[in-house]
């Protein structure tokens, strides 16, 4: 209870989150979502548990997990809440607590993404599937058909891009590695 | 002519032809790209999602570059390079302490970041601008027989930046294409989601994001797709498999502008489409 009063507070510190007070529930955000289906608690909900207090609920949520950032909530909210920023702050706030979200197929291809730039300094497609390929084999099967045509096509970059010292760029996403250890 | 600093981006490089019509574009028109060196990955939307710092640093990296280069104004071909790049900006143009943060990072690898940051423009801003200033004589060279293009600019080109019907309903790319000589179609999916790299680990539920824009797009008249972001060409041009009806090619509007300019197809990367474009088709098969 004490850790999640400690979490309310960092919530309600920031000044983008701290906007979720002035939600009039009209739903306009979910019912943008193209991912809302999907979602345990889609963004006005979301809101609604956090007004509530139930912080926890809100980290461990898939929502934010599912948001694709294309700021449509936001650019519709009637109330200029920056519900795409919002959703950002959860993720981050959730690794930093190191709440498992409820789905986090989302969190893991994140993960294989900031690895493989912490390798090469640069991200390179076929490097990235292959990571998340470790973790969730169903996606490297249904993917292997794309590979195979893109392949044809001369588009399957197997060499990564590569910066001339990739352990610098390693440092500058040490915390993104960090983070996820401790959940 | 100005020589703007170019950001690249991870996706570029293995783009269906992207990189090819650009660079063939560029040479047509006098449009001079530098791209930084030794740029970095922008960290996208995976870095910001994990921890807003690293995100930071990343960005804060390329902007140092820009500025040891000498270049205010950095050049993206990608959507989400665009936001996340301006996205940092904005944090550090606001915060005080993110800024000092990133820079303390940034000098422990020999590198410095000035408080004025630079601009961050997406090509497509940058053609527009060239081809508005181009004499009308050398505009409708359109040697090509074009059909219906559906302009699909993808989410993160208009939003959050722009506001009022143009974060909807932008028609920068319209404009460029009809003073072309291309026609366009007018409809409503041009800043849905194609779901990014969400199809990856949601491609049932990305599939059904990417049919509502195919359909819009068709049921307009539109027989061709082009695009602005490597991210929204690759889903929509992968993604149209197993959906029953013809598929319609998705090209890059780079790769029509130099249709239009009457570069030869093949300096234009068509090829490495998944779905052929039918102009294309004909004229290598």
């Amino acid at each position: 209870m004490m850790d999640d009063r400690r979490l309310l507070d960092q919530f309600f510190t920031d000044p983008d989150c701290r906007t979720i007070r002035h939600c009039i529930q009209c739903g306009t955000c979910s019912g943008s979502c193209p991912l809302g289906a999907e979602m345990d608690a889609a963004p006005r909900e979301l809101f609604a548990l956090i007004r509530d207090g139930d912080i926890d609920a809100a980290l461990h949520s898939d929502t934010p997990w599912f948001c694709v950032s294309c700021y449509q909530c936001m650019d519709r909210c009637p109330q200029e809440i920056p519900v795409t920023d919002i959703m950002y702050r959860l993720k981050q706030m959730a690794m930093a607590a190191g709440c498992r979200p409820r789905s986090h197929k989302v969190a893991d291809f994140y993960r294989a993404l900031a690895d493989d730039i912490g390798v090469n300094g640069r991200m390179t497609e076929s490097h990235v599937m292959a990571r998340y390929g470790l973790k969730h084999p169903g996606a490297a099967v249904a993917n292997t058909l794309t590979a195979v045509k893109l392949l044809t096509r001369r588009r399957l970059d197997v060499l990564p891009g590569r910066t001339r010292r990739p352990v610098q760029i390693a440092a500058l996403t040490a915390n993104c590695r960090k983070k996820d250890k401790a959940s | 002519m100005t020589v703007h600093g170019f950001f690249p981006g991870c996706a570029y490089k293995s783009a269906a032809g992207y990189r090819e019509s650009v660079e063939a574009v560029n040479t047509r028109l006098g449009i001079r790209l530098e791209a930084l060196d030794d740029w970095n990955c922008c960290g996208a939307t995976a870095a910001f999602s994990l921890d807003e710092s690293d995100g930071l640093a990343l960005c804060g990296r390329i902007f140092a570059l820009a500025q040891k280069a000498g270049f205010s104004r950095i050049v993206t071909v990608c959507n989400a390079c665009y936001t996340t790049l301006l996205k940092a900006k904005k944090h550090l143009e606001k915060d005080g302490q993110k800024f000092d943060a990133v820079s303390r990072r940034l000098a422990g690898q020999g590198l410095d970041i000035k408080a004025a940051l630079p601009d961050v423009s997406h090509y497509l801003d940058v053609l527009s601008d060239t081809v508005a200033a181009m004499p009308p004589a050398e505009n409708h060279g359109c040697g090509y027989p074009f059909e219906a293009v559906g302009v699909y600019y993808g989410c993160q080109y208009s939003r959050p930046w722009l506001s009022g019907p143009a974060a909807q309903r932008p028609r920068v790319l319209e404009d460029v294409l009809e003073r072309m000589g291309i026609s366009t179609v007018d409809h409503s999916a041009g800043t849905l989601c194609c779901g990014a790299s969400h199809a990856v680990p949601y491609a049932d539920a990305c599939g059904t994001m990417i049919r509502r824009i195919v359909q819009e797009i068709r049921a307009k008249g539109g027989q061709l797709i082009t695009t602005i972001c490597p991210m929204c060409q690759f889903n929509l041009d992968a993604g149209q498999t197993h959906q029953g009806q013809a598929a319609l090619p998705v090209t890059y509007f780079t790769q029509l502008i130099g249709l239009a300019l009457d570069i030869a197809p093949g300096a234009l990367g068509l090829n490495k489409l998944l779905i052929p474009l039918a102009a294309e088709k004909k004229q290598t098969g």
